[in-house]
């Protein structure tokens, strides 16, 4: 069996395209990714920042304080041309043209529908479609800024000071005070992130590994060399699960390095204060923790890749089997992040989603040794099980000749 | 020196897959040295050598390591393992190639990887399938070489061949099948009789074109 892992270890480790997979994507391609979306991200959000939009607003009377603060605002520029519009409609269709990018109806006067006990409706007519997009939420909060004004000038004509308003407004003014320290507080969101992209990784660190081992011997005409050799064919398997089991370790591990390599790099260079205090509580044991959770479940992917990888009569074929089931690894990630999904005695027999929970727990600092222990246990039983299937299946000719 | 012919489909590949103790037999016995290897396969392992024209080689081990791969799965090991290896390589001439990867070989030089690793643990048997199809006159000849001086050591060699040239050339008992069942199993001459014809090929039609009219 030995032997049969070296072997496996000293090709899989001369394969360019598994160390592209195990090593150089996690460690440097995952980063240059983030990086590059995150550069783009700002890049458009920047854009969108600086974006000058031309405007037309409808009844200026209504709202001569607003229609000022709108004009001498850096973002917005008044239409220029010699078209005029008076509805909603008109307004929709000039935007629709590419004449304005905003226009801006004020149906009323603020002021006199106040008197009257009643509400100014004002609308803003532009496109939403865009992802980023500032129009609204600075139209809006220009139009808060008026309405505010009106709101203290109409109290203090009620004869309601300045420094009452406020209270009078809002008689009750309840705040929280969160048990939760900032860790668990923040592991609850990250938790749930972090598994999200290590369990994918650990599938996808032993896929490739398991179609070279597998179906790739099939193809090569390698395979039926080796099954004449006096070696038996759980000692075959075991050497080949090995091999595909440390690829799928090595993956996460070089993952979560990576990872941590990067954000402690993004976090010297940015003020993420929270994010510092509530990381530099999660221990070495913690990360050892997650590490021993990740061996069963590596343990699981591997005999299962493996298993349909010797089914498979080609490379392509063990491909095709393998997408649905790189799919079919998400489903149990996405019901660990549904709303009061916690571990319990339960949630820890549910293979993959138990893994995703605990890691949220061990990230929040509430872990629970005994469900962490029922989930190693529960696991590698699986693991097992899946194991000796493997055997069974690499043991059978119509699995192995087909 | 067993010759197995018979047309596609006849069931030759299985039958040394069978021998070789990939498959297993649905009845029947397959005895290697007074060794049952139907019931353990472990051991009659041991005692084949195992080569076809399709085996394949570990692309990315070189030729050396291959055949020392299989050594060591074979049982050999230290001093054994370099000597017998060492040995093969000289009479094979693989000396130039040794430390290329397999995936950068000639069909020819692959070829010579292949025939170590089937005879590196010294088998007692040879069973070759069809270990020709496919390869050029410069590979086949280096495979006829191997399976002359495995004659010449007096190793028992049973191959399955399309080309009866071979057959004429290297057997001395040929045993065709048609349909997984034996329909001639004799020496050379006798098969030239019962195909009245001293043309390999003719008699073999004619043998085959008799099976089907009993």
């Amino acid at each position: 069996m030995f032997e049969v892992f070296k072997k496996e270890l000293l090709e899989l480790i001369r394969d360019k395209k598994t160390l592209f997979f195990v090593l150089a994507l996690p460690m440097l391609v995952f980063p240059v990714i983030m990086a590059l979306v995150g550069f783009l991200g700002s890049q458009a959000t920047l854009k969108a920042e600086q974006k000058v939009h031309t405007y037309y607003i409808v009844n200026e009377q209504h709202g001569q304080a607003y229609a000022e603060r709108v004009f001498y605002h850096k973002s917005f520029k008044k239409y220029a041309g010699e078209e005029t519009f008076s509805s909603v409609e008109e307004l929709k269709q000039a935007v629709r043209s590419g004449i304005i990018d905003v226009g801006i109806f004020l149906q009323s006067d603020p002021q006199k529908e106040l008197s009257k006990g009643k509400q100014a409706n004002w609308q803003v007519v532009f496109n939403d479609a865009q992802s980023i997009n500032f129009i609204y939420d600075r139209l809006r909060s220009l139009a808060n800024e008026v309405s505010e004004n009106l709101r203290e000038q109409t109290l203090i004509e009620l004869g309601i000071e300045k420094e009452k308003q406020q209270a009078i407004l809002q008689p009750i003014l309840i705040s929280k005070v969160d048990t939760a320290d900032k860790r668990e507080n923040l592991g609850e969101k990250l938790g749930a992130f972090i598994p999200y992209l290590l369990i994918p990784l650990v599938l996808m660190g032993a896929s490739y590994p398991a179609i070279d081992l597998g179906a790739g011997e099939k193809e090569r005409g390698t395979l039926e060399t080796l099954l004449l050799t006096p070696v038996t064919r759980t000692q075959l398997v075991l050497g080949k699960f090995l091999t595909v089991l440390l690829s799928s370790l090595a993956c996460a591990t070089v993952t979560v390095l990576s990872m941590a390599v990067w954000v402690s790099v993004a976090i010297s260079f940015v003020k993420l204060d929270t994010v510092k205090s509530a990381f530099s509580s999660v221990t070495g044991t913690d990360f050892l923790l997650i590490f021993a959770l990740l061996v069963p479940i590596a343990a699981i992917f591997s005999s299962l890749v493996l298993a349909i990888s010797i089914y498979a009569r080609t490379f392509k074929e063990a491909q095709n089997y393998m997408a649905p089931l790189s799919m079919g690894v998400f489903l149990p990630i996405v019901v660990s992040l549904m709303p009061n999904m916690e571990l319990t005695a339960k949630t820890a027999l549910i293979p993959v989603t138990n893994v995703a929970l605990a890691i949220k727990e061990i990230i929040k600092g509430t872990v629970d040794y005994g469900l962490l222990t029922m989930i190693v246990i529960a696991s590698a039983l699986l693991a097992t099980v899946l194991l000796a299937f493997c055997v069974r299946w690499f043991s059978k000719e119509e699995v192995l000749f087909r | 020196m067993l010759g197995l012919l018979g047309p596609n489909g006849a069931g030759k590949t299985t039958t040394l897959r069978m021998l070789s103790t990939a498959l297993k037999p649905d009845s029947g016995q397959i005895h290697i040295n007074g060794q049952d290897v139907v019931a353990r396969p472990l051991v009659g392992r041991k005692s084949i050598g195992f080569l076809s024209g399709s085996t394949g080689l570990y692309g990315r081990l070189s030729a050396k390591e291959n055949v020392e791969y299989f050594a060591k799965l074979h049982g050999l090991k230290g001093r054994a393992l370099k000597t017998r290896c060492d040995e093969l390589f000289e009479v094979l001439d693989m000396g130039s190639f040794l430390n290329k990867r397999a995936e950068h070989l000639s069909t020819g030089m692959k070829q010579k990887a292949n025939i170590a690793r089937a005879v590196v643990h010294q088998p007692d048997v040879v069973v070759l399938d069809e270990p020709t199809t496919g390869l050029d006159i410069m590979t086949t000849q280096t495979v006829i070489n191997f399976i002359r001086e495995l004659k010449s050591k007096g190793t028992p060699v049973i191959f399955s061949t399309h080309h009866l040239d071979e057959v004429a050339l290297l057997c001395d008992r040929i045993c065709v099948i048609d349909r997984g069942v034996s329909c001639f199993d004799d020496t050379l001459e006798n098969f030239k009789v019962k195909g009245q014809s001293q043309e390999l090929n003719q008699a073999f039609l004619n043998l085959l074109q008799g099976v089907a009219h009993v």
